[in-house]
């Protein structure tokens, strides 16, 4: 996109399906679409950045790249810790965020139609409005970020343990092709109902995973669950391997929980504000301090079930040697400025503050993957040992998924976004970090920049990278839709 | 719930973290950030970049439903307009990967500066000083040419001249006074700064107030030559024009013997309260006060006895200067509740989560469509309140929401505060 006379007639086409004043090539405009402004991921770079309103102005937009063969990069909030929004070679960045709105809620079958750009501010803003006695799964992010990029990237929610990732949550989709074709996936594609994607040939999995490389997400419809009350515990453990064995034992334990995750004491301690240095160990279990920070949640219609639930709750940690003490008795023993900051933790979606290491920069990015809870434990000391082998703090958080039936685990590291040296020391260390946790087994990064991504491929079967070369391509035949992003 | 022997082991936990061992030792961000205020972008670019543009600003946290913040923003929709955008083209310029240019320019005066985004934010130093570089990056616009926007500039030069914004000729300032203004006396202990908008504008606002401390019996006078207090300049960058008026208000507050100043406007409030003193560094014996805690003021010694009814529902409007800039929220309410009659409903979005009017900032003379646009919104939400009644204590709010009300045709009457004492004022 470099002769002027194009740009010129690309940007008035872009206006005529937009608006000109939800198009622009300005610098300024430009370069906040640039940086993700958060990972140690390098900037990419576009040509256009355009707000649509409906599906049709993205059908119009995708036509048209397809026809000039522009690239096109789907975006709402370009926070994922991986840098899969990054333009990485020019093109039309698609901003959803015009498309926010929830169009329906079906109460009788507990789901919303949401738009493909909303937020998970406008979703629970919307939902705690006007119906109060439902909710969505939200995650642990803050509320300007998108909610359908989480759900189609297998982002976790706050009910993580009920059904899973985001993915799961989905009950089908309106995307429009890189063609331009727009397609329905779910029951919605024979019906005006959204409950589910059965009985149809799943075509979602087109979709989900893909990291915005096969089409963009136009309208989807999200589960909602009942807004149960509920109690939330802090589960303190010596180390993780004690922690672990108390969650594998509460994820069978028939209690219903809805969410279940931990931080590490460096996670824990970072959050804060803690100085660096010798005050923060990053082997705590050798200085006597516990590793293990839980947080369990229950629902319950009714008192009295919830307190059974807590009583079991209680009678394993103790069994195990640990202990459990509820949510608000935990954080009142914290100083009085920083129990907000944990207040936050039960009321997603958080203040990025609240999880971020901003002290170091603001600069942070995660090796993050799925992996079997036989091996959570082993990825958690080798992902350590790699990060203070670069003198970094090994930030460590973890979470049970679907009752159990898999975890996540990731290490986030924290430096200054603003000092290139810090920058490049961050990347060696995320590069050997990421190493040392493929080496346990079945962890798989999610997410993933495209290093990363790369590397998730070189033990895949030859036969199933193909298949997913030829889907990608019978979908995009002219390569538009995101690339250098997904495979 | 916790069990009190559950407790006690943990807390029995706690205490391990001994100092310097461990979270006991917490040195919090809030700790950390201490800095100056009224410094230039290039003191602030340390703090600037740490924004991870997370969205957190967009929206009322945990408040009003997750309503939206920013004015700006929501009208113009790219995120360039929101806080988090502004925070990393700053940091563009200040780590030299942009240049200033008319674009940038224009994105950085497309804001009042009405501070709910700042609100928002729990980062310290974005929480804290967030308005303090986005008024410095305007400063640094004027000095390299980019700023203000034109109609600002205008202004500023007729302030030179004339000593409003307005347009208008300072031999006019006092026309609203008509034939009380051959009794104003020199010396006084109080003087009433009536600020351009109620002089050449909102004229209502200036009388009700006026007759309120006359009623009153009060010792005081409104100055022949008062100026612009310098709130429009400052704020678009003209610093220098600012502090000019600066220097005369307070010459001229000096010469009346005054102990006491009462401000009609936000602005002014807060630009003779704190800029006057910790911008520019003047010195003066002299105290600020708004009309509204003046007034309540007089309500709480039993001076003034509102009696007459005002039977109808009421909702306030939360002036960016006086509130978000200066915490001055709950006396106009509790002077709204000492109003017999006055039924007092909240708009969603109060206090440190109000919605601005869309006038300040220089928006209303160089963005209209954002004056307007942020008015509407406002109004729109008081409607839903169901009240009948409007009421704020700036003039300039008054007069950015009158004429969205007008321009919409919405059926709410906008009173100012001290309108509405005077109605309940005995007589």
């Amino acid at each position: 996109m470099t002769k002027l006379v194009e740009v010129d007639r690309i940007y008035e086409e872009l206006a005529g399906i937009v608006g000109e004043r939800f198009v622009s090539n300005r610098p300024e405009e430009l370069f906040l679409y640039h940086w993700d402004f958060v990972t140690a991921e390098e900037p990419g770079r576009c040509d256009f950045v355009v707000m649509p309103e409906k599906t049709e102005e993205v059908k119009g937009i995708v036509e048209l790249a397809n026809r000039e063969k522009i690239p096109v990069i789907p975006w709402v909030s370009g926070i994922n810790i991986g840098g899969v929004c990054i333009p990485r070679e020019g093109g039309i960045v698609v901003d959803l965020r015009r498309m926010n709105r929830v169009l329906e809620v079906n109460e009788d079958d507990m789901y919303a139609v949401v738009e493909g750009g909303i937020t998970w501010g406008d979703l629970k803003g919307y939902l705690l409005k006007h119906h109060p006695d439902l909710r969505a799964g939200i995650t642990w992010s803050p509320p300007g970020t998108g909610v359908i990029p989480s759900y189609i990237c297998y982002g976790m929610l706050d009910l993580g343990m009920v059904g899973g990732t985001g993915a799961e949550f989905l009950n089908g989709l309106e995307v429009v092709l890189p063609t331009g074709k727009v397609v329905r996936v779910g029951s919605c594609m024979s019906t005006d109902y959204w409950y589910g994607r059965q009985p149809f040939p799943d075509l979602s999995g087109l979709f989900i995973g893909w990291e915005g490389t096969t089409g963009i997400v136009t309208k989807a419809g999200i589960k909602l669950w009942p807004n149960l009350p509920r109690r939330d515990y802090i589960v303190l453990a010596k180390t993780v391997d004690a922690g672990m064995r108390i969650f594998k034992r509460l994820a069978r334990a028939g209690l219903g929980i809805v969410d279940m995750c931990f931080l590490n004491y460096v996670w824990l301690t970072a959050t804060q504000g803690v100085r660096d240095g010798e005050n923060i160990p990053s082997e705590p279990e050798k200085a006597g301090l516990p590793d293990f920070y839980g947080l369990v949640t229950i629902t319950g219609a009714t008192e009295k079930e919830l307190d059974a639930k807590e009583e079991t709750l209680m009678k394993i940690c103790t069994e195990e040697g640990e202990m459990a003490l509820s949510f608000g008795d935990a954080v009142s023993m914290f100083p009085e400025n920083q129990i907000g900051e944990f207040l936050t933790y039960t009321s997603l979606p958080i203040q990025l503050y609240t999880v971020w290491d901003f002290a170091r920069g603001g600069g942070g990015e995660w090796v993050g993957g799925y992996v079997s809870s036989k091996h959570l434990v082993d990825v958690y000391y080798k992902m350590r040992e790699a990060a203070i082998k670069h003198g970094m703090r090994p930030q460590f958080y973890g979470r049970a998924m679907f009752g159990g039936h898999y975890w996540i685990g990731r290490m986030n590291i924290s430096f200054s976004k603003n000092d290139p040296e810090e920058i490049e020391k961050a990347r060696r260390c995320l590069m050997d970090i990421d190493e040392a946790a493929r080496k346990v087994g079945s962890f798989i990064r999610y997410k993933a920049p495209p290093w990363a991504k790369k590397r998730n491929f070189e033990k895949a079967d030859p036969n199933t990278i193909e298949l997913l070369k030829e889907i990608r391509k019978l979908l995009d035949p002219n390569g538009i839709m995101n690339p250098g992003q997904g495979l | 719930m916790a069990k009190p022997k559950e407790k006690e082991i943990f807390e029995q936990l706690m205490k391990r973290y001994l100092p310097g061992r461990g979270i006991t030792e917490k040195v919090t961000i809030p700790d950390r950030v201490s800095l100056e205020r009224y410094q230039t972008l290039e003191y602030y670019k340390d703090q600037v970049y740490r924004c991870g543009k997370c969205g957190q600003c967009r929206y009322t946290y945990q408040n009003a439903d997750l309503a939206c913040s920013c004015p700006s923003g929501e009208l113009r929709g790219f995120e360039s307009y929101y806080l988090g955008g502004k925070n990393l083209l700053l940091w563009g310029l200040t780590s030299g990967r942009l240049s200033w240019s008319e674009g940038l320019a224009e994105i950085l005066y497309h804001c009042t500066l009405c501070g709910n985004c700042t609100q928002q934010c729990q980062l310290e130093g974005i929480h804290t000083y967030a308005l303090e570089w986005l008024a410095a990056a305007r400063e640094e616009a004027v000095e390299k040419g980019y700023g203000p926007m034109p109609e600002q500039k205008r202004y500023g030069q007729h302030v030179q001249e004339e000593h409003n914004p307005y347009m208008e000729k300072h031999a006019d300032r006092l026309n609203w006074l008509g034939d009380r203004a051959g009794n104003l006396p020199e010396k006084a202990e109080t003087v009433y700064f009536v600020g351009c908008t109620s002089s050449y504008r909102q004229k209502n606002i200036a009388s009700a107030t006026f007759d309120i401390l006359t009623g009153l019996g009060k010792d005081f006078t409104v100055m022949r030559d008062e100026w612009c207090c310098g709130s429009p300049l400052i704020w678009t960058g003209q610093v220098d024009i600012a502090r000019k008026c600066a220097e005369h208000n307070i010459e001229a507050i000096e010469k009346t013997g005054a102990e006491l100043v009462i401000t009609s406007c936000a602005g002014c409030y807060r630009i003779l309260k704190e800029v006057y003193r910790e911008k520019f560094g003047l010195d003066y014996g002299f105290e600020v006060v708004h009309s509204p805690v003046y007034v309540l003021d007089l309500v709480k010694r039993g001076e003034l006895t509102l009696e007459k009814p005002f039977e109808k529902r009421v909702t306030y409007h939360d002036p960016c200067h006086i509130g978000r800039h200066m915490g001055v929220y709950e006396q106009p309410r509790e002077l709204l509740r000492s109003i017999p009659g006055l039924e007092l409903v909240e708009m969603p979005r109060n206090r440190q989560n109000a919605w601005c009017c869309g006038a300040g900032g220089g928006v209303k003379s160089s963005f209209k469509e954002l004056a307007s646009f942020a008015a509407t919104e406002r109004l729109r939400e008081a409607l839903e309140t169901g009240a009948e009644v409007l009421s704020s204590a700036c003039p300039f709010c008054y007069r950015n929401l009158s004429d969205a009300k007008e321009e919409n045709k919405m059926n709410i009457q906008i009173l100012d505060l001290m309108e509405l004492v005077q109605m309940s004022m005995k007589t």
